[in-house]
């Protein structure tokens, strides 16, 4: 009887330790221990699209310089990225691999339009976040009701476009536009946009349209199209290797349009200036849009976020090159993820870091300072749509001269 | 190929495939289902490449039909993606006869060159059709799930579905190459004319031989579809089809049981060896060697390929066989019929 009666108590003790212990055990949420918060991304390093390889090195410089300011909330961000090649199944199976294996806490910052959208739907059904992906497709911002789990970040490639389209109606309401897109969502996005800054009223301007397969080896025809058109607003809605073309050609066939637009995506000095190695007379002049600071343009040098960037490049990626704006694209991204994470507190949780992140409002004195002066980053309510606003500029000289002030791609809720 | 190890050996990978879930962590279990489909591939291109000696560069592509196939029947037309798969082999074997027809006037390199157009055309063919095909943006299917009323979880339900379909190909591709349509192959591996000669036609065989090889490819693709749950251009660059044709290498043209390590090499090589064996670089050499440079993954294949190619030119299946030699009880009776294999 005593021996039954020591072994029942031995028991219950026994429950007691594992229930007491598994209420004072850390929490539950995958990817946070008691020190450190795994962050993981896909990023094409290696193959066509391995020009954006420099986003994660500068995420992962800025997240050292944060560990080394002692982390957030007493935890280190561990932040680890693998080679996709842009390939979605590779996507898939490092994105699986994150869930299951290395039960990340989020996914930060994953690049590709289709590469995201292939892993899109498992994410939100493992309830995993898809915070702040790389790309512009608008349907990261807007599908929110659909995935939960998933936003944007960027301005997304239809609200650009629709400052294009504002832009002509205001100031060249008699410029007749013939426009290169990309014949798949990349290019439809920036084409509906511009449609809809144009305005009815507007519409009319465009005098041509002409869609570009990516797998076609040049723009030759389409740049002919609309050469013939009598466009003399040129606008190009492709990616940087076709673009580059498109200008080239142009000069070839003797085109000079009046006015160039450019998406930012490949309206870039390096993109631009190697189209007019190779022989195009019209990339000084082209608009684009702007939204990150300029390591390029002097006009930036003193403001904080600059003097803060030069900084971090060289203590922490030292090997990378200082005038790629993507690495300030990068530690822009990188310093939003902080804050997202600072404001969880001692306990984050997955469903905490998307409501913070479906609820920003960093403007004024809290606003990113890797952006360009005056640029907030709201979301509230049914607007998820992190960044919208961006500068107009123009290239001149090499570099990219602001024109006019900062431009809403997007209404923004008051 | 020659079927050294036999039954017994057969025996012994159903019995290694039954087991590995159970010692698999969900995530592993889902990687090796992805061995399953790509073992499945491999079988199929070493009937072209090992048993009729013509060599692909654009196998991935027949993968990527099978993938569309399932993916345009599951999504529009709401199929249950299992019975897709027949259908994709199917259609995809029919491809693959048209494709041969084509080329197979052809010999050699020029084989060789023309079979490099097909994903390259498969990714025109996908953009510019893009109503049928959804073009660059693809296709998302259902989330990988288990059916025919089992409840396992996701990972476990692809392994099930890409092995059982990997080891009735394999049981094909055994019999195939014991008769007599694997005699004809042979032959023609051997010497065209001599086979013409015998009454054998060079270009039906070795259309026969594309049109095979592409059914195993498209009842592949098939199931990659259905376990990565979206296809788009993207999905089949060239990169698979020479990671495939790497594999048979790899595993050693002609050899049945080393397709099994060509499969492993093609899933892991990547994500996991490459990575590995570089850090173990580092560590003997003191070398950095930046694996994130443009480029690197090829360069790694490629200096494995040629390790391969001069340390075991006959790839796994060769080592294999050597190591079986050594055991005087596995040495067939007649000599004869083991040949050794290689391009």
């Amino acid at each position: 009887m005593k021996r039954s009666a020591l072994l029942v108590a031995a028991a219950l003790l026994a429950a007691a330790a594992v229930v007491v212990s598994a209420g004072a055990a850390p929490s539950a949420t995958p990817g946070v221990t008691a020190r450190t918060i795994l962050l993981e991304g896909t990023f094409p390093l290696s193959g066509p699209a391995s020009g954006y390889a420099p986003i994660p090195a500068a995420m992962k410089a800025f997240f050292s310089y944060t560990n080394a300011q002692h982390g957030v909330n007493g935890r280190q961000i561990v932040f680890k990225y693998d080679d996709d090649q842009y390939n979605p199944p590779e996507t898939v199976q490092l994105t699986h691999k994150y869930v299951e294996q290395d039960h990340a806490f989020a996914l930060v910052g994953g690049l590709g339009t289709e590469p995201q959208q292939a892993v899109e739907a498992y994410l939100n059904q493992q309830k995993v976040p898809q915070l702040f992906v790389s790309t512009g497709a608008t349907t990261f911002d807007h599908d929110f009701t659909a995935n939960p789990w998933t936003i944007g970040w960027q301005p997304d490639y239809a609200a650009e476009g629709a400052i294009y389209g504002k832009y002509i109606a205001k100031n060249l309401p008699t410029a007749k536009i013939g426009v290169i897109y990309q014949n798949d969502d990349y290019g439809g996005n920036y084409l509906s946009g511009l449609k809809s800054g144009l305005g009815a009223s507007h519409l009319g301007q465009i005098v041509s349209a002409q869609p570009f397969d990516v797998t076609s080896p040049s723009p030759l025809q389409q740049v002919a199209a609309l050469a013939q058109s009598g466009a003399d607003t040129f606008v190009i809605f492709l990616t940087p290797t076709a673009t580059i073309q498109s200008y080239v050609i142009a000069t070839k066939l003797g085109w000079k349009p009046a006015h160039v637009f450019v998406n930012s995506v490949s309206g870039t000095s390096t993109f631009l200036g190697l189209a007019a190695k190779s022989g195009s007379a019209i990339t000084d002049g082209s608009f684009t849009v702007n939204y990150l600071l300029d390591p390029t343009n002097p006009q930036y040098n003193s403001a904080p976020g600059m003097v803060l960037y030069r900084k971090l490049m060289a203590k922490y990626d030292p090997s990378g090159n200082v005038n790629d704006q993507l690495n300030v694209y990068g530690m822009a991204k990188a310093w939003n993820v902080v804050q997202l994470l600072k404001g969880l507190g001692k306990n984050p949780t997955r469903a905490g870091l998307m409501q913070a992140a479906r609820s920003m409002n960093f403007s004024g004195a809290t606003a990113n300072p890797f952006l360009l002066p005056g640029i907030v980053t709201r979301t509230q309510g049914r607007y998820q749509y992190p960044i919208s606003q961006v500068n107009l500029v123009q290239f001149s000289g090499g570099v990219f001269k602001p024109v006019g002030g900062l431009v809403d791609g997007r209404v923004l809720p008051k | 190929m020659t079927s050294r190890i036999g039954p017994a050996g057969f025996a012994a990978l159903v019995v290694a495939v039954a087991a590995a879930p159970l010692v698999s962590t969900h995530y592993r279990t889902y990687e090796l289902g992805f061995v399953g489909i790509y073992l499945a591939a491999l079988l199929g291109l070493n009937i072209l490449t090992g048993l009729t000696g013509q060599i692909s560069l654009g196998h991935g592509a027949f993968m990527g039909i099978g993938a569309y196939t399932t993916a345009i029947l599951v999504v529009d037309h709401g199929w249950r993606a299992l019975w897709t798969i027949p259908v994709a082999a199917v259609v995809t074997g029919l491809v693959g006869i048209g494709f041969g027809l084509a080329v197979t006037r052809f010999a050699g390199p020029y084989l060789a060159l023309a079979t490099f157009a097909l994903p390259l055309t498969l990714t025109g063919i996908v953009k510019r059709f893009q109503g049928f095909t959804g073009g660059s943006l693809g296709k998302n299917l259902p989330l990988l799930h288990s059916q025919l009323g089992l409840r396992t979880n996701p990972s476990l339900w692809l392994y099930i579905v890409a092995w059982s379909l990997a080891l009735l190909l394999f049981v094909l591709a055994w019999a195939v190459a014991r008769g007599r349509l694997g005699r004809s192959f042979r032959a023609v591996h051997d010497s065209e004319i001599a086979s013409t000669a015998n009454g054998i036609s060079a270009r039906w065989v070795k259309t026969l031989a594309f049109g095979l090889s592409a059914f195993y490819c498209g009842a592949a693709g098939a199931v990659f579809a259905i376990g990565v749950a979206y296809v788009n251009p993207d999905t089949f660059p060239i990169d698979l089809s020479i990671l495939l044709l790497t594999g048979v290498v790899i595993g050693g043209t002609g050899s049945l049981g080393g397709m099994v390590f060509g499969a492993l090499f093609v899933e892991f090589i990547r994500t996991t060896w490459a990575p590995a064996l570089v850090r173990a670089f580092t560590r003997v050499t003191t070398v950095h060697v930046n694996t994130h440079a443009a480029g690197s993954p090829q360069v790694i294949y490629g200096l494995v390929l040629l390790l391969v190619l001069f340390a075991a030119p006959a790839g796994a299946g060769g080592l294999a066989r050597r190591l079986a030699d050594l055991v005087p009880r596995l040495r067939r009776r007649a000599p004869s019929l083991s040949r050794p294999s290689g391009l």
